[in-house]
């Protein structure tokens, strides 16, 4: 039964364009982040620590988290499209127990997000080493705490991706989802980790779960530890999609 | 009994609004119903908490004995088409079906038989965003036919259609219904359905107004008196005070009686001392029926 609905979840997804235009955006965005950290680490006045150091490093592989917000809005887009275009009604006429159909839409999509992770970090990879080599700086991608910083990568777009399907099971209105999301990462956890005081809470909040979980670094900003920040992450991610279910299986849809 | 829809004092209150009000019938095995009312009846709403989607506030609705959620192979059992297109706009039908038929692990084949069966095979692969009404109306069926259900229910199937369509639907629900099937369709326009029913259920602001064989309906409506007088009001006043409670509408300046004789009507009239300048009796069509079963164009 699970499988079919997982299956049921691909097919729905690689069905439209959708997936695509946000995975360029995500390679895009990544091949954004590796330029401006590698182009900028020489310049005068940098905060970031260098690239031959292992925060360097660790903070150069951990750009591909930065797509995390495309990762929440692929969730948000897979739930609530579902709504915008009324397909939860055939969803549910094929299974009308709707947990299972929210459930197997978690688990969907905690795998496409870590393949989302998978193909930023490829890009990454694919852009920063040849560039580092030519810039005679010295990589091991299984030492200086890599392997961690790109598993925290996987995992927290992962867990963003579920977390995007839990808000769209929140608020079913897509662009209201959309817009309040990127509103929140962008304007408000920007606000709570730039403002002094307050930003020693940041590594509370989900965005700053997300950058403890892979290890990365921001100057005046503290994290929690790996596994702390995975633990938090995970729990908002359970926690949202959890409502979300309990909503969507309470509400009439009509 | 396996195909049996039973609808037991269904109540649905949408916050203050009373959708559907104590509703209580049952749908046949192997008939044609339809489920008639006028706009805001509760139909779509009724057909909503048949299939799961929406929650009674009371009473119970089920399929041979189960409610939609707890039947073993719901896509099997019951096929459905709601009113709402419900489709994916940039997904094609047939991948739209092929999601159907992964969920309930039908083999792919099945998407194209039943496109085949409405007739877009041959478009099936264009995206549904450039599907005209009709042929959503058609893809809508063609889900609902995946698993080759013995019950399938339709919201206002002919919406949209062209004539041609509604006649094809027509003749396409009939072959269902020929195999055995049982299909309740609902409509706000009764003769869109007549030809295709063999019962109906009336319903009216959320309540049953009447079920029953359609043809026995028709005969125990009988035939309507139309009566011409220079004096309307007094006539009706007149009928009103009737022992047996005729059925009276107001037509062109006419009075239209249901339920009494021409010549009790004429009795009536002599013993008041009113002038008649017609009195003929009139077959009521159906629409006459629906419109004096549910309250519509009564003189009230
Ligand atoms: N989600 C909703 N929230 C609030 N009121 C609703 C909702 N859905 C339906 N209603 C109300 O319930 C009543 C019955 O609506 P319903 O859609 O069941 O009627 P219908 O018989 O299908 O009408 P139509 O012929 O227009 O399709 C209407 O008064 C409608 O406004
Ligand atoms: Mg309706």
């Amino acid at each position: 039964m699970m499988t079919r609905l997982l299956r049921a979840e691909f097919t729905k997804l690689f069905t439209t364009k959708l997936w695509l235009w946000l995975l360029l955006g995500a390679i895009g965005m990544t091949g954004l982040f590796v330029g401006l950290t590698i182009g900028l680490a020489d310049s005068a006045g940098n905060p970031s620590p260098p690239l031959n150091t292992p925060e360097g490093q660790r903070n150069l592989f951990g750009v591909a988290g930065a797509t995390s917000a495309l990762a929440i809005v692929l969730g948000i887009i897979a739930m609530t499209g579902e709504f915008r275009h009324e397909t939860v009604t055939p969803t549910f006429l094929a299974t009308p127990r709707r947990g299972l159909v929210v459930t197997a839409k978690v688990i969907a999509y905690a795998i496409v997000g870590v393949g989302f992770g998978a193909v930023g970090i490829l890009a990454e990879l694919a852009l920063a080493l040849p560039w580092l080599a030519a810039k005679g700086v010295a990589v091991s991608l299984t030492g200086n705490g890599i392997p961690r910083t790109l598993i925290g990568v996987l995992l927290g777009l992962a867990v963003n991706t579920v977390l995007g399907v839990g808000i769209g099971a929140l608020i079913r209105n897509q662009v209201a989802a959309i817009v309040g999301t990127l509103v929140y990462f962008f304007v408000i956890e920007s606000l709570i980790s730039a403002l002094p005081t307050i930003r020693d809470y940041y590594k509370f909040f989900p965005g700053g779960a997300s950058s403890g979980l892979a290890n990365t670094y921001q100057p005046n900003v503290e994290f929690l530890a790996g596994w702390q920040s995975g633990l938090l992450l995970i729990s908002y991610g359970v926690a949202f999609a959890a409502l979300g279910t309990a909503l969507t299986i309470r509400r009439d849809v009509t | 009994m396996s195909g049996q829809i039973v609808v037991s004092g269904l109540t649905k209150m949408f916050g203050p609004v009373r959708a559907v009000h104590n509703l209580s019938f049952t749908v046949a095995p192997g008939t044609v119903t339809g489920f008639l009312g006028p706009n805001g009846a509760g139909k779509t709403t009724t057909l909503r908490c048949l299939l799961g989607l929406v929650t009674p506030t009371a009473g119970t609705a089920t399929i041979g004995g189960l409610r939609y959620v707890d039947l073993p192979q719901p896509s099997s059992t019951v096929g459905a088409v709601l009113e709402a297109s419900s489709f994916h706009p940039a997904r094609s039908a047939r991948n739209h079906l092929r999601v159907i038929c992964t969920v309930n692990g039908y083999p792919a084949s099945r998407a194209d038989a039943v496109l085949d069966q409405v007739g877009l095979l041959t478009v099936a692969d264009r995206k549904v965003r450039g599907y005209s009404t009709g042929m959503r109306q058609r893809l809508g069926l063609a889900a609902a036919l995946l698993g080759d259900p013995g019950v399938l229910v339709l919201d206002e199937p002919a919406n949209g259609l062209d004539p041609e369509g509604i006649a094809w639907l027509r003749a396409f629900l009939r072959r269902l219904a020929a195999d055995g099937r049982t299909v309740l369709i609902s409509s706000h326009v009764l003769s869109e359905v007549e030809q295709t029913v063999d019962d109906i259920v009336i319903i009216d602001k959320g309540a049953l107004v009447r079920q029953g064989n359609l043809g026995d309906l028709a005969s125990q409506q009988g035939s309507t008196v139309v009566v011409r007088t220079p004096d309307p009001d007094r006539l009706v006043s007149a009928l009103g005070r009737y022992d047996h409670r005729p059925g009276i509408r107001r037509r062109d300046g006419a009075v239209m009686v249901d339920g009494l004789q021409p010549a009790e009507i004429g009795h009536l009239a002599f013993l008041e001392g009113i002038e008649l300048h017609e009195l003929t009796t009139e077959r009521s069509d159906l629409e006459d029926i629906f419109f004096a079963l549910t309250g519509e164009g009564a003189d009230r």
